[in-house]
């Protein structure tokens, strides 16, 4: 678990137009999917998303050594 | 790949000072992005060091992207003359930093770290406000993304 009464003793930064900008694109769906998660879990999944990217790399590699 | 939980366990065990930053800590705070490495930001103490050395040494640690067979000798000596270092690791990539760009050093940082429950450890992770205004202090436009992220994380975490 995250200790939140830290975070919520830190000093806000200031607004950054270009920083609101990039906001837009952010998917609050995910965001939201992952603030249910723990810790942990959340670690696990990170995990799961390197070797899918690993996956990725490897399948992309074969198939220009194809070519 | 990088076992992120293995590698904190393995340090905090060890009695290793740090501080979770980087991908990984937005990671731990709600980020959905991909990240390769565990970034952490080490105590330059003497004592530390050699925790750290000792820790990291069954590993075998080596500069990352480096060619083969160039002469690395993994010691306190090499980490005090040193300050950051990319390494790859048996557990993956592990970068490690004496300091950052916008944060400073351990005892800088350790103010706004926050404790985080991982892998069945307790270890110290920078706070949401503070990686956010690190990420923005070193200014690169390729963290805009990330650092946007982490801003729509904190609103979604004040709204609950």
């Amino acid at each position: 678990m995250m200790n939140d009464n830290v975070n919520h003793t830190e000093a806000d930064t200031d607004i950054d137009p270009v920083i609101e900008a990039y906001k837009k694109d952010v998917d609050r769906t995910l965001i939201r999917e992952n603030l249910r998660l723990t810790v942990d879990e959340r670690f696990q999944q990170l995990m799961k998303l390197q070797h899918f990217a690993e996956e990725l790399r490897r399948a992309g590699k074969e198939t220009e050594s194809q070519h | 790949m990088t076992d992120f939980q293995a590698l904190i366990r393995l340090l905090t065990e060890s009695k290793v000072e740090f501080i979770v930053i980087g991908g990984a800590a937005a990671t731990a705070h709600g980020s959905a992005r991909l990240t390769l490495d565990l970034d952490i930001v080490y105590r330059r103490s003497s004592e530390n060091m050699a925790r750290l050395v000792s820790a990291l040494n069954p590993l075998q640690p080596y500069l990352r992207g480096a060619p083969p067979g160039l002469p690395f000798d993994w010691s306190e000596e090499t980490l005090f003359k040193g300050l950051n270092f990319t390494l790859t690791t048996n557990l993956g990539a592990l970068d490690l930093l004496g300091e950052v760009t916008g944060g400073g050093n351990y005892e800088a940082l350790l103010t706004y770290a926050v404790k985080l429950q991982l892998a069945g450890v307790e270890c110290l992770c920078l706070g949401l406000r503070r990686l956010i205004e690190v990420k923005r202090a070193a200014g690169r436009p390729k963290d805009f993304d990330a650092i946007a992220e982490l801003e729509v994380i904190d609103e979604e975490r004040r709204a609950r």
